[in-house]
């Protein structure tokens, strides 16, 4: 693994549940993340595989622990992450290509574009930049007038991913990205993203809940399971890799996870019975 | 019968016919009432016929109004001198330079509302004072309004201002609340700093539903103002429907009345014409 670009240091998240009680999602978790790496992290809805993403993007602290990104602290969303998420992805007031040109026009003229004099002359060349990426992720240019909500959900999240990628970012966190396309749609992006990871060497961190694309698409897989984590390395498995190892992964990342939510199950039950016996009369 | 189904379908020149019927009938009703109490009683007031309220409208477009003390003996003036001159154009000035200030400090509120969202230090000074402000009854500050700014225009607008810009300050609030995470995380992510994301993403995007709260207020904001003017004005359409009430003008406050609605029909087909155009991106 090269040098971490992402570190978590004996990461706790607990949120507010009923009463005065606390429920813990992320349990003293340690994670490195290399440069460049292709990061999938899977696990069963409620396991805190969103909350880790929030934790790297800078959107979430944690109750305790720290998460580094580049040797220095999260303390809110930057350019260190890029940011692709199901829904919402784009902008629905702007075209797509003005969703693509907001990264660039926003980083260098801010909140008040109109009081700077040389911004057109920049816009050309942002414009010029952005139709280059929508040809990469296989749009027509007649798309660029197109407003997010006369696309497609798949050609919508092509849209965002080069959003994303027109500002350079270090790191590409993935949040579900393809959960609400269909099957079809959903391998195409498989592959397109894979292309683009393998052309632009960014390291991607992908939230997924489904095993089988976390597998395919990451060289490591994060599991996530009663608040604690696990790891495969799965470098060697592409699109054309044996479906009996494959199919191996998954069983094994599956075991490992229902495992896990046993383990959590009965540590809740266990806490519940105690609170019952220490409240009712003997 | 087919007509009370959930899934009927009229066809378009049927749904054309039921949209104008209840006029048809109120009009139609509203005249032969009239002539029949006209038949009864030839001096009746309280329902002028059709022909007595467009004498009456003609008077107030063309005739200047009684405290403007216009010569009869003069020569006649162009037909545009004379509208200019008349009763009902000054009345609609007056009233609409007010109704236009009114709208136009609604800005402010809905800055307000934008930055009580993004900014939780401003939303914590600001957001409690403005429910409870809210909750007051604005026509119920009309005297303390009077007696504090006089009965000049300021107090006029300051009714409008407590009564319409709380609900426009709150909604602007919610509406900016409601803009999902994700997209201000997005724009954090592409570059974008506070103040960025609060006029470059938030506020555009709900502009149009602001302008659609906006047009929801007019008829708010035309009856705070109507309330002022009714009770301490020298003109304005409110001025002149009081007035003419102590005389039983119905002929006149009839057509002053459909005349309110026509402009206020106006200004907000004006405005959703305006949203839709600016806005091609907004589906209602």
């Amino acid at each position: 693994m090269q040098k971490p670009i992402i570190r978590i240091d004996q990461v706790d998240v607990e949120y507010a549940a009923e009463g005065n009680a606390t429920r813990r999602v992320l349990n003293g978790i340690n994670l490195e993340i290399g440069g460049g790496e292709f990061i999938s992290i899977v696990g069963q809805t409620g396991c805190g595989k969103s909350t880790l993403l929030r934790l790297i993007l800078g959107e979430q602290r944690p109750t305790r622990g720290r998460v580094l990104v580049n040797g220095r602290e999260r303390s809110q969303p930057d350019r260190l992450c890029g940011y692709v998420p199901q829904k919402y992805s784009l902008f629905s007031d702007k075209t797509v290509l003005d969703n693509l040109t907001f990264g660039p026009d926003v980083a260098e003229f801010g909140a008040f574009p109109m009081l700077w004099p040389g911004r057109r002359k920049r816009m050309r060349e942002f414009r010029g930049e952005a139709l280059q990426f929508l040809k990469q992720m296989g749009l027509d240019e007649s798309d660029a007038r197109k407003y997010p909500h006369e696309l497609s959900g798949g050609m919508q999240q092509r849209v965002a991913i080069a959003q994303a990628l027109i500002m350079k970012p270090p790191i590409l966190l993935m949040d579900e990205a393809f959960s609400a396309l269909d099957p079809g749609t959903r391998r195409g992006m498989q592959k397109l993203i894979k292309k683009l990871w393998r052309d632009s060497g960014t390291t991607i961190v992908f939230v997924t809940h489904n095993t089988r694309e976390a597998v395919w698409l990451g060289t490591r897989v994060i599991a996530l399971g009663g608040a604690s984590l696990f790891e495969r390395t799965v470098s060697h498995i592409d699109f054309d890799a044996d479906e009996d190892h494959i199919q191996f992964v998954i069983r094994d990342i599956e075991t490992q996870t229902q495992a896990d939510r046993n383990v959590r199950i009965e540590r809740e039950e266990s806490q519940k019975r105690r609170l019952a016996e220490a409240i009712l009369p003997s | 019968m087919s007509l009370l189904k959930l899934h009927a379908t009229p066809n378009r020149t049927t749904a054309w016919l039921l949209s104008w019927l209840l006029f048809a009938g109120g009009v139609t009703s509203y005249f032969y009432v009239a002539e029949q109490r006209h038949k009864d009683n030839p001096d009746d007031r309280v329902m002028p016929t059709a022909t007595q309220m467009i004498k009456a409208f003609q008077d107030a477009t063309l005739k200047p109004a009684e405290e403007d003390n216009a010569d009869d003996d003069a020569a006649p003036a162009p037909l545009f001198t004379r509208v200019r001159s008349s009763m009902l154009w000054k009345d609609t000035i007056a009233t609409g330079r007010r109704f236009l200030i009114s709208i136009a400090l609604l800005f402010p509120a809905v800055l307000l509302g934008l930055h009580m969202a993004m900014f939780p230090y401003i939303g914590a000074f600001f957001l409690r004072f403005i429910q409870f402000f809210d909750k007051i009854v604005a026509l119920s500050l009309l005297p303390i309004l009077f007696i504090a700014f006089g009965i000049d225009e300021l107090s006029k607008i300051m009714l409008i201002v407590i009564g319409v810009t709380p609900t426009i300050i709150l909604d602007t609030f919610n509406l900016s609340k409601g803009v999902p995470r994700e997209q201000i995380v997005k724009a954090f992510t592409l570059g974008a700093a506070d103040f960025a994301v609060t006029y470059r993403i938030v506020f555009k995007q709900i502009l149009p539903r602001v302008l659609n709260s906006i047009r929801l207020n007019l008829k708010a904001v035309m009856l705070f103002l109507f309330a002022g003017e009714m009770i301490a004005s020298t003109d304005g359409l409110a001025y002149r429907i009081a007035l003419l009430r102590r005389h039983m003008g119905m002929d006149t406050i009839i057509p002053y009345v459909l005349w309110v609605a026509l402009l206020l029909f106006l200004v907000d087909l004006t405005m959703h014409a305006f949203n839709r155009k600016l806005h091609p991106w907004f589906q209602e």
